[in-house]
């Protein structure tokens, strides 16, 4: 392992003027769960670590009461999500996902901001971040500026982030009445696996409780960037839910699938697995719908 | 003499690994903890190609590089230097690489990185050949050959054997079942990975500290490896540091033991060599894959005809000790239920993907996962119920089988019937759910492998009752410290926590062949028990002067040596000790003991009784398979064993539950990935290694048959866990969704793959 100096701001503005002095050869950690490994392992050979661990504001858990807008800092690690209430009972899909990251010491330090930036196809964190329409303020030398967490992505490992920029926190808008969210991981092992497949779902329903007013079909590991399978979401929308239309947009969520062949899995089990938790996460929503009613 | 109705004061009982606190708090030392004054850091270099031509090798930048005190190629190792048992295979390689794993290139320098940086500087010209990955391919007369010395890729081995009359018992059979099935390379998975460090004194001898399950074979290795060298009439201490798991992984000298041997005297300073996790997952050796074609036959009773049986297993590139396994996989072949034709060949064939090693079970599981599987599937063809197909034919004591194994204590009818009591077989209540069952026989009293199967221990008892034993044995996790101390505690009338085990120095400790064939608490018990024996001789001889009562009316017990019948004539054993040695003409108490049971080498017949007595079990599993994504859940597992005794029932079912998880791997998510001789998931990522969440409640019931040969009546119980662990999985499996998977492992896109098949 190359040494390097390790450097700990305590504001976002401090990080980053940290960066400027230092440019490429320093490198922003959150948990470290994915850098240290990468720093011992020798595929990263920073000489400065900027950790953001000891900026306040970025570690914020907060749920506005007035506009119902929930902001995430970067710095919520999986743990303090999967124990927070709140987010097991308004925002189960975030449960699902960061409650079977790695295992319990990950889970304790790794973190939410991380997870994203680290920009794996696999990324957990991502899928409820996406379907909860969730926004990314990033910031940096040149200010602040946000995007959509979908734009997030451009390639494996590779963020629409500029060299300095740090991922502030996620804001996730209020969400409309009667939605559901839940997320599979589908994988060989209990802990400490990364997903084959992962599936998001996110319905919202009309008042009549069967009508749908909104999809989210989140997919992970089906493509380079966590991907939204849009023709499975327009099937859905303005339809009246039922287990048949949920096999059917499983089936749409399949064929838009890029699932790929790899030593993890094959592509046809993958698409497989699409298809069956399309729809299981799909009669998960509606059920935490009908039992929130 | 039966010790069935004997009362035990410290066998028996639940005493937790007496290093465990050591353990936790961190304090043991492991290889990864030696350090030496100017100890030096050596690194391999391995090949890049599974199958090339060496043309050059350029070491200059290496050797200029600061710090570098040494450079090692093949052309610097002796000509005789040599490992593997049929000693085909040098620690580095020149001329040609046969696979992935092959060292071309060593070095020695003052920090791992600088090491590492060496190794990059290393210059290694190839010309790539063709590679030969498929076995059955290799096996072609025009398959190019893996050693170009050699005429074909088959290796010379003997494994071509026929009891009774297979084809006579065939025509016979009213029932017959045949098919194939493979199982694929798995890897120990020891937490702590491999390494060593050697060095020379002043004189020349070595010392080398290593992990180790077979300290004075591996003296025998390193001894030869000096002569190679030059070295002649040295001497070689081995030193075990606490050993971070074995499963048999340690049972040979490999490449870099060797080469830390070769830089130490190079550098004439201590060479250290630790392998990182990704060199531990593809520089050490699997357990051996195979290819196994079976035939089965019962009578219209069900009672079993004939098995015949003819496997294909992958060499790899060089060959060690997975060469040997269809050895042991003979016994389930021939002994596993009662059958009297057996017909059994195997061949070894070289390929360039990895090779093989001593892997837990030593070919049994893969034997058991095929006859097993083969079993059920019979049953059913026969229309019998298949736990009452496994009874019929049930193994029992004062049996024979055609291979010569005599079978002395058998529990697998009890094993059998505790998995029914414990598991309901009938229970079909819920969809996707189903049972299975399987049962094992294991080498349980030794196994002679080479021309001794023993071990020898030295018993000094000090002034105040405390024991030091030294033990041939070797403990690596497994509990052979608890087995010892307990043994000696027994039978000196003494607690567990009075007997120091010593077993890590060849300087210190007696011979012993290893710690292999789930051998040691047999083995080296008795060999523990029969010094403890002798010193308990002496205490009686010396308290019958002194109480002027017959030797054989002295009791000793609860630290107390006493008259039968006259407790009042008691003394503590450590004032009586003092008495021993500070009277006139004082006495010394130590003891040494030899056992090296009276079991047979099967010799070029292949035939003979291999072990003492044989441990036998019985597995069943509930599981629930999601017949829409393939994936198995394991609900209820029951492990039932024949132990002969359980010396700590705690150790004891640590074993089973360790095996029967290493098993579940074996049969579920297991697998070393190999394309074209490249290891493509060297890590516990991608090596789906099952965690503390994916491990099932596992009950673990206990059949103690008392064995007459065992030490109070134990057997070994090390392997076992593992072996029917994989048909039990299969059996359930198919018993759940109707589909039968004959590959290991049993992945959920083969199960998904099944059972679109069979549902069109």
């Amino acid at each position: 392992m190359k040494p390097f100096t390790y450097l700990s701001p305590t504001t976002v503005e401090e990080a980053i003027s940290f960066y400027g002095q230092h440019s490429e050869t320093a490198k922003f950690m959150a948990g470290g769960t994915d850098v240290i490994v990468k720093v011992k392992e020798g595929w990263m050979e920073p000489d400065f670590l900027i950790s953001l661990k000891r900026i306040k504001e970025m570690s914020e858990l907060h749920k506005n009461e007035a506009t119902k807008e929930l902001s995430i800092g970067a710095l919520v690690t999986h743990a303090t999500l999967e124990k927070s209430l709140m987010i097991k009972n308004e925002y189960p899909i975030i449960y699902d996902a960061v409650s079977n990251i790695g295992s319990l010491q990950v889970r304790n330090v790794g973190t939410i901001g991380g997870n994203l930036i680290n920009a794996v196809p696999s990324a957990d964190g991502a899928v409820p971040m996406i379907a909860l329409d969730g926004v990314a303020l990033l910031h940096g030398p040149d200010g602040e500026r946000s995007s959509d967490v979908k734009d997030l992505f451009l390639a494996p490992y590779k963020t629409i982030l500029k060299p300095g920029e740090i991922l502030k926190k996620i804001t996730i808008p209020a969400q409309a009445p009667h939605t559901g969210s839940a997320y599979t991981k589908f994988g060989r092992r209990a802990a400490m696996e990364l997903p084959l497949v992962g599936i998001g779902v996110l319905l919202t329903l009309d008042d009549d409780l069967e009508t749908c007013t909104r999809a989210r079909i989140v997919l992970g590991v089906a493509g380079p960037t966590p991907m939204r399978a849009f023709d499975a979401e327009n099937y859905l929308v303005g339809k009246k839910i039922n287990e048949d239309l949920l096999i059917e947009a499983g089936k749409l969520a399949a064929d838009e699938s890029k699932v790929r062949d790899s030593v993890r899995g094959k592509a046809w089990h993958r698409r497989e697995m699409v298809r069956v938790h399309v729809k299981r996460m799909g009669l998960k929503c509606m059920n935490i719908i009908r039992a929130n009613n | 003499m039966s010790n069935t109705k004997r009362e035990f004061s410290v066998v028996g009982k639940r005493i937790p690994k007496l290093d465990a606190a050591q353990k936790a708090m961190g304090r043991a030392a492991y290889i990864q903890d030696i350090k030496l004054p100017q100890m030096l850091y050596g690194k391999i270099l391995y090949s890049k190609y599974a199958s090339a031509n060496i043309i050059k090798i350029d070491t200059s930048k290496a050797r200029a590089l600061p710090g570098v005190h040494a450079v090692l190629t093949g052309e610097d190792v002796p000509e005789k230097m040599k490992m593997g048992f049929i000693k085909d295979n040098p620690p580095i390689k020149k001329g040609k690489v046969s696979c992935f794993r092959d060292e071309v290139a060593a070095v020695a320098a003052i920090s791992p990185e600088i090491a590492k940086k060496a190794l990059d500087l290393i210059e290694v010209e190839y010309e790539e050949l063709e590679g030969i990955f498929d076995p059955e391919r290799a096996m072609e007369k025009d398959s190019p050959l893996v050693h170009d010395h050699l005429k074909s890729n088959v290796l010379k081995m003997p494994w071509d054997i026929h009891y009774g009359d297979v084809e006579k018992a065939e025509k016979e059979s009213a029932f017959v079942v045949e098919d194939r099935f493979t199982t694929t390379w798995v890897t120990h998975c020891c937490m702590g990975t491999s390494g060593a460090v050697a060095l020379f004194d002043a004189s020349e001898n070595l010392t080398i500290y290593t992990n180790t399950q077979i300290p004075s074979l591996a003296q025998k290795d390193f001894l030869e490896a000096l002569k190679a060298m030059g070295l002649k009439n040295k001497r070689v201490r081995v030193i075990k540091p606490t050993i971070g798991g074995g499963f048999g992984s340690k049972l040979d000298t490999y490449a870099y033991e060797h080469i830390a041997i070769l830089l130490a005297y190079a550098c004439r300073k201590p060479v250290k060599m630790v392998f990182d996790r990704v060199e531990e997952f593809k520089a050490t050796s699997t357990r051996q894959p195979t290819i196994i074609y079976i035939k089965q036959g019962c009578d219209k009773t069900g009672k079993l005809t004939f098995r015949d049986m003819r496997m294909v297993l992958d060499n790899g590139g060089h060959t060690s000790w997975g060469a040997t396994t269809p050895s042991v996989m003979l016994m389930p072949i021939s002994s596993l239920y009662t059958v009297k034709n057996v017909k059994y060949t195997a061949k070894c064939v070289y390929t360039n993907n990895t090779y093989s090693q001593a892997m837990r079970g030593y070919g049994n599981p893969q034997a058991t996962f095929a006859i097993e599987s083969s079993i059920d599937m019979l049953a059913e063809k026969a229309g019998i119920d298949r736990i009452e197909f496994r009874k019929i034919n049930k193994n029992h004591a004062g049996e024979e089988t055609p291979q010569g194994l005599k079978i002395t204590s058998c529990g697998l009818a009890e094993c059998i019937e505790s998995v029914e009591k414990e598991l309901d077989f009938k229970d079909k209540s819920e969809k996707g759910v189903g049972t299975g069952i399987a049962s094992l026989i294991h080498v349980g009293g030794g196994a002679r492998i080479y021309g001794s199967d023993g071990c020898g221990a030295i018993l000094k008892m000090d002034d105040y009752g405390k024991v030091d034993i030294f033990t041939g044995g070797t403990d690596m996790g497994q509990g052979l410290d608890n087995i010892t101390a307990q043994i000696v505690a027994e039978e000196l009338g003494l607690l567990a926590e009075d007997i120091n085990v010593v077993h890590s120095d060849t300087d210190i400790c007696p011979w012993d062949v290893g710690a292999h064939a789930s051998r040691s608490t047999f083995v080296a018990g008795n060999a523990a028990l029969g010094a403890a024996k002798k010193v308990k001789k002496k205490i009686q001889d010396f308290a019958s002067k002194l109480f002027e009562t017959p030797a054989e009316e002295i009791e000793l017990k609860d630290k107390m040596v006493f008259v039968t019948g006259n407790p009042e004539k008691n003394m503590p054993i450590g004032k009586l000790l003092r008495k021993a040695h500070f009277s006139p003409g004082g006495n010394m108490l130590m003891a040494e003991h030899f056992y090296d049971p009276d079991n047979q080498n099967m010799g070029k017949e292949l035939k003979g009784n291999m072990s003492m007595t044989y441990s036998f079990g019985a597995h069943g599993a509930k599981v629930k398979v999601d017949e829409e994504t393939g994936k198995v859940e394991v609900l209820e597992y029951v492990a039932a064993h024949d132990v002969g005794r359980a010396i700590n029932p705690l150790l004891l079912e640590g074993q089973v539950y360790g095996g029967v998880v290493m098993g579940l791997g074996y049969a579920l998510t297991e697998e070393v990935t190999v394309a074209n001789g490249e290891i493509m998931n060297a890590n516990f990522r991608d090596y789906k290694l099952f965690t503390a969440k994916d491990a099932v409640k596992i009950k673990a019931p206990v059949i103690e048959t008392d064995d007459k040969d065992g030490p109070f009546g134990a057997k070994g119980i090390g392997e076992p866990g593992c072996v029917p662990t994989a048909p039990a999985i299969a059996n359930a499996i198919y018993n759940a969704v109707g589909v039968r998977i004959k590959d290991l492992p049993i992945t959920p896109e083969k199960i998904l793959a099944a059972l679109k098949e069979k549902n069109g």
